[in-house]
C-alpha cells in the first residue's frame, strides 16, 4: 500500500503534450478514479504510473519515494488491462500465478494464494481452462485475479470492464468497489464512463485534453463542478446550458431569457456582481433538479414546448425546446406531456449553475 | 461469428471447369509422383531389372517394371563402401544448426523491428531483404574469398555460416508479421508482473510458434536441398548429400543403383518431417495472427 503523488507530470510525444503538469495526491488506501474522453491523457497518465512509459517531465513519487527511474517490475504495482491481456497459451491458474513465479515464490505458496483469489472472485471452477474458453465477465475476473494475488503497493485498473455488457458491468462495479474497501490496497482506475467514477471512487480526477479539470470527492464534482466542460462531461443526461444575460437593477438581480426571468439568491448576485462586465452568462442546470408540468405555476418558472419524450421505464426525459435552444427534463414516467404542448419547468434557486461565456469557469 | 459461406451454383461452364480440374489434378500427380516412384522402386533393384523397361506403346509390358528380385545392396553400399552415414551427419548438422541459429537471431531481430521505433528502422529492414535479392551465384565468387581467407570453406562451421547468411533475413522477415500480431499489452502485462523486458519476450515466444516452426521448416529445406553452396564452400571436409551424391557419376561410372538409394536417402527424411508438422506449417505460413 502506497500513497501516490504526481508533481509537475509531463508526457510528451514528440511535440505533442499528453499530459499537461499534472499534479495529484492519492491517500494511501483511497479509490482514485481518473475520468475523461478518449484522448484526454488518462491512460498515458497510468501507463507512466506502471511504468510501461517514460515520464517527460515531473516525478512521481510513491510513498514520497521519486520511482520515475524503475522498471515496470520494481515498482510493486499490479495493473488490469482494458483486454484482460491474459497469456493466450496458458491456463487460468497459470495466468493468476504468473506475479508470483516471477517474483521466485515456492509453488506451495503460490497454490495457496491462487486458490484464495480464485475463491474470492467465485472462479475456482475455471482454473484449468484456457482463456479463450471463458466469457468477456470470466476473463475480466482472471486480469484481476492475477492482479490480486500478491499484495502490490498499487493497483491500476484501466477500464476493465468497458467491454462487458451493460448488465454485467453494473455488477462489476460494486464488485470492484467492494474488493478494493476489502483488500484496503490503493486504487487508480481510468475510466470514461462518469458513472463508474462517480459509484466507484472516492475521489476523481477529471480530465480533459491532457490537463486535469478537477480533483475532488464525486460530490463535489457533480454538485460544484469547476467549469462548464465538466458540468457537461458528469452526470448522465448530461447538464443544460442555455446562454442568458444578467439583469441587475438594484437590490435585484435575474436571468433573463426570451422564455424566462429568473431571480438569483443573494450570494449568486454577489458573485456575479463581483464579475461586472459579465452581461451574458451560460446558465447550467441539471435535468433532474428542474420540475416540469402542463400547468402554469405561480412563481417564476421557464416556459417552453415538448419536443419529445423518451420513456426509460423509471424515468422519463422530456426533451423540451426553449427559444431554438433545446433542454432536457428527467421526471416521473407519470407526465402526459405530448409532442408540441407548451409546458412550464420551475427549480430550487441554489440549483442554479453560471458559467462564463468566454473561458467556461464557474461562478457557482 | 458469423457465419461464412461461400455459395457457389452449377453452371455448364463450372461443370466443365470441375471436369478439366480433374483431369489436370491426375496429370500432375503422374507428373510429380512417378520419378519418387521410380527412385524407390529403382534403389531396390539389380542394375539390370532396373533398365528392363517396356518399350514405347507397350501398356501390357508395364508389369516388367514389377519383375524384380529387391535387393539391399545399393544401401549397403552406401553405408558400408561410400561413407554415407558421415554425409547424412554433415546435412543434418548444417541444416539443423543454421535453422537454430536463425530462428534464435531472427526472432530477436524480429521482436526488436516489431516493438522499437529507432531511426533509420525502414532503410534498415528494406537492406535486409535486400540481401536475399541477388541470386546466390552472384554472390558465391566474393563469398567464397571470403570464407577462404578466413579458413571456413570445407568445414562445417562455414557451411552452416553461409545458410545462415541467407535465410536470417527470411527469418526476420516471416517472425516480424508473427511478433507485430502480438498484442503489446500482453508483454506489459507480463513486466507489470514482475518480467524483465528478457522474460516479456521469451514469454510471448510461445504466441509466434507457428511463425518459428514454419520458418525452422522453410530453412532445413533450403539447406538440405541446397547444392551450390555445400559444393563449393562445403567441399572437401564437409560434403552434404546432395553433393556426395553428385560425385557418384563418375565419367567412366555412372553408379545409378546408389545413386538412387541416396536420392532415397535424402528424400526421405524432408518427407516425412513434412508429414509430422503438416498442420503446422499451413496454420503458420497462412494464419500470422494471433488473436487476441
Amino acid at each position: 500500500m502506497a500513497k501516490v503523488s504526481f508533481r509537475n507530470v509531463w508526457k510528451k510525444y514528440g511535440d505533442m503534450p499528453a499530459v499537461k503538469d499534472l499534479n495529484i495526491e492519492c491517500p494511501d488506501g483511497s479509490f482514485l478514479s481518473i475520468l475523461g474522453p478518449s484522448g484526454c491523457g488518462k491512460s498515458s497518465t497510468m501507463r507512466m504510473v506502471a511504468g510501461l512509459e517514460h515520464i517527460t517531465a515531473g516525478d512521481i513519487l510513491f510513498d514520497e519515494q521519486r520511482i520515475n527511474d524503475l522498471a515496470p517490475k520494481d515498482r510493486d504495482v499490479a495493473m488490469v488491462f482494458e483486454n484482460y491481456a491474459l497469456y493466450p497459451h496458458k491456463s487460468v491458474y497459470e495466468n493468476m500465478a504468473n506475479p508470483l513465479k516471477l517474483r521466485g515464490q515456492d509453488a506451495s505458496r503460490i497454490k495457496e494464494r491462487v486458490t484464495a483469489a480464485a475463491k474470492l472472485l467465485e472462479i475456482s471452477q475455471l482454473l484449468e481452462r484456457r482463456p479463450q474458453e471463458l466469457s468477456g465477465g470470466q476473463k475480466q475476473r482472471v486480469a484481476i485475479g492475477r492482479a490480486i494475488v500478491r499484495e502490490p503497493k498499487l493497483f491500476l485498473f484501466d477500464e476493465p470492464i468497458a467491454h462487458l455488457d451493460a448488465k454485467l458491468r453494473a455488477h462489476m462495479r460494486g464488485e470492484i468497489k467492494h474488493l478494493q474497501r476489502s483488500l484496503g490496497t490503493t486504487m487508480i482506475y481510468v475510466t470514461h464512463d462518469q458513472l463508474e467514477a462517480m459509484s466507484m471512487a472516492d475521489t476523481i480526477a477529471v480530465m480533459h485534453e491532457g490537463e486535469l479539470q478537477q480533483l475532488g470527492s464525486p460530490r463535489e464534482v457533480y454538485n460544484n463542478p469547476v467549469n462548464a466542460w465538466v458540468a457537461g462531461f458528469v452526470g448522465e443526461p448530461a447538464m443544460n446550458f442555455v446562454d442568458c444575460n444578467v439583469d441587475q437593477r438594484g437590490e435585484k438581480t435575474a436571468f433573463v431569457h426570451p422564455n424566462f426571468n429568473i431571480a438569483v439568491t443573494d450570494e449568486q448576485a454577489r458573485i456575479l456582481s463581483a464579475q461586472s462586465k459579465q452581461k451574458t452568462v451560460r446558465m447550467g442546470i441539471r435535468p433532474d433538479a428542474l420540475a416540469i408540468s402542463l400547468d402554469q405555476p405561480a412563481g417564476e418558472h421557464l416556459k417552453g414546448q415538448i419536443y419529445v419524450t423518451e420513456l426509460l421505464g423509471g424515468d422519463m426525459i422530456v426533451d423540451v425546446e426553449l427559444a431554438g435552444e433545446r433542454i432536457r427534463v428527467k421526471t416521473a414516467p407519470e407526465f402526459e406531456g405530448e409532442e408540441g404542448q407548451t409546458c412550464y419547468m420551475t427549480a430550487n434557486r441554489d440549483k442554479w449553475h453560471a458559467f462564463s461565456k468566454e473561458t467556461g469557469q464557474a461562478f457557482f | 461469428m458469423a457465419s461464412r459461406e461461400v455459395v457457389s451454383y452449377e453452371t455448364p461452364l463450372s461443370k466443365a471447369f470441375k471436369w478439366f480440374s480433374a483431369v489436370f489434378i491426375v496429370i500432375y500427380l503422374i507428373w510429380t509422383v512417378l520419378p519418387i516412384f521410380v527412385m524407390f522402386m529403382s534403389s531396390f533393384k539389380d542394375l539390370l531389372e532396373a533398365f528392363n523397361i517396356p518399350a514405347v506403346g507397350d501398356w501390357a509390358g508395364v508389369t516388367v517394371f514389377f519383375e524384380f528380385t529387391p535387393t539391399f545392396k545399393h544401401y549397403h553400399d552406401l553405408f558400408v563402401n561410400l561413407n554415407f552415414s558421415r554425409y547424412i551427419l554433415n546435412s543434418l548438422i548444417a541444416a539443423g544448426g543454421s535453422a537454430v541459429i536463425s530462428v534464435i537471431l531472427g526472432s530477436m531481430a524480429a521482436y526488436s523491428l516489431s516493438r522499437i521505433e529507432f531511426k533509420g528502422k525502414n532503410d534498415l529492414f528494406f537492406w535486409i531483404i535486400s540481401t536475399r535479392m541477388a541470386p546466390v551465384v552472384a554472390v558465391m565468387v566474393p563469398l567464397f574469398a571470403i570464407f577462404r581467407t578466413m579458413g571456413l570453406v570445407g568445414t562445417l562451421p562455414g557451411l552452416i555460416l553461409a545458410y545462415t547468411t541467407f535465410n536470417l533475413p527470411f527469418a526476420i522477415w516471416i517472425l516480424k508479421g508473427f511478433f507485430d500480431n502480438v498484442p503489446y499489452a500482453i508483454e506489459e502485462a507480463q513486466m507489470v508482473d514482475g518480467a524483465s523486458r528478457w522474460q516479456a519476450f521469451l514469454a510471448i515466444l510461445p504466441l509466434v510458434a507457428p511463425g518459428i516452426g514454419a520458418f525452422v521448416v522453410l530453412c532445413i529445406l533450403f539447406a538440405w536441398n541446397d547444392f551450390l553452396f555445400a559444393a563449393i564452400i562445403g567441399s572437401g571436409g564437409a560434403k552434404t548429400l546432395p553433393v556426395a551424391t553428385r560425385e557418384l557419376v563418375q565419367p567412366q561410372n555412372i553408379q545409378w543403383g546408389s545413386i538412387m538409394a541416396a536420392g532415397v536417402v535424402t528424400t526421405a527424411p524432408m518427407m516425412l518431417l513434412g508429414l509430422v508438422i503438416r498442420r503446422y506449417l499451413v496454420t503458420g505460413l497462412t494464419m500470422g495472427a494471433v488473436k487476441e
